[in-house]
């Protein structure tokens, strides 16, 4: 499989720690590129247009909601899902609406794999 | 003002939060490799000197590290995990595994409990919002350390109205203890709010009820 670039976005050092050591274990040799806000996070996906993009949900800033719907306005194929501990309804139906996934956390490996195949829409 | 819940509503407050709390010791359950052994749920309403001990009595008179979050909604107020101090590294080390070296475990002590109250504190509260048809904001979670009566008058982080008891009167507490099974680790989870928002939680409960039974 051609390496691919993952863009992990969440404010938690741990996080994004967990979800890269999750993707390095699965997916090694893929690049994986971190950003901490949401308004990073548009910034990282213009300089490096990643394969995939996980994104969290609360975070200082603009949300993960708000940062999905930038990026579309970029890129309307992103491939993006939610990873999140917010699990409630709204927040699916809003993902639902922007056209993105949603992962509850803690991260399993098996959503993992599931949204690292998917097709650019 | 004295503010009561009959039987029925305290066993629907007692089940929604079994439930919610149940789906979050999902996400515990899953971090740390081990089964998260949970209490009843109570629901009671104490005075600030109640509170407090009560909350010494969960850290057994220590210190005790806790994540705080607070929510708004219908229904306002804060929620908060708590652990005793001395046994908080060992969750972190056990939730990062080998992935972390011993040296650097310490440093991320705090960001790695702060991911913890995330996970617990909003699958718990998210939960519950879904059960009551309702959405419900909640603050980024807030770390705090010191003896139990110490976190409860940490008060609630700024945007929020303060859900710690004031000196005139009672806030309503639900409440559960949890342990891991196999790591002698336990912890406490709570809701607060002061008794014009569990009035507001009381009445949604009760507009739950009314379309089930």
């Amino acid at each position: 499989m051609a390496a691919k670039t993952v863009l992990v976005v969440d404010d938690s050092r741990v996080a994004r720690m967990m979800t890269r050591h999750l993707i390095e274990q699965n997916r090694p040799g893929w690049i994986i590129v971190e950003a901490e806000t949401g308004e990073q996070a548009v910034e990282r996906f213009q300089e490096v247009l990643p394969d995939f993009t996980l994104m969290d949900v609360n975070m200082p800033g603009i949300d993960g909601l708000e940062a999905s719907r930038r990026i579309r306005a970029i890129e309307r194929a992103a491939v993006i899902t939610l990873l999140t501990a917010n699990i409630q309804d709204p927040i699916r139906h809003h993902a639902e609406e922007i056209g993105i996934g949603f992962i509850n956390k803690p991260l399993r490996v098996e959503a993992l794999l599931a949204f690292l195949v998917e097709e650019a829409p | 003002m004295t503010f009561l819940i009959g039987d029925l509503e305290r066993d629907a407050i007692t089940e929604l939060l079994n439930i919610a709390i149940g789906q979050a010791a999902a996400g515990l359950s899953q971090l740390v490799e081990d089964e998260v052994r949970l209490s009843v749920p109570f629901v009671d309403f104490l005075t600030p000197d109640q509170a407090a001990r009560r909350l010494d009595i969960e850290t057994k008179g220590g210190d005790a590290v806790a994540v705080r979050q607070h929510f708004n909604g219908p229904f306002a107020g804060d929620i908060l995990l708590l652990f005793p101090e001395r046994r908080s590294l060992d969750l972190v080390r056990h939730m990062l595994g080998d992935e972390v070296p011993l040296s650097q475990l310490t440093e991320l002590e705090q960001e790695a409990l702060q991911e913890v109250g995330n996970i617990i504190l909003n699958g718990c509260l998210g939960s519950l919002a879904n059960q009551l048809n309702m959405r419900v904001e909640s603050s980024l979670p807030t770390y705090l350390r010191g003896p139990g009566a110490r976190i409860l008058a940490g008060g609630s982080v700024a945007g929020g109205r303060d859900a710690t008891p004031d000196s005139q009167g009672l806030a309503m507490f639900l409440h559960v203890d949890f342990a891991l099974l196999n790591k002698d680790i336990d912890g406490y989870l709570a809701f607060i709010m002061d008794i014009a928002s569990a009035e507001r939680f009381v009445d949604a409960v009760r507009a739950y009820l009314d379309g089930r039974i």
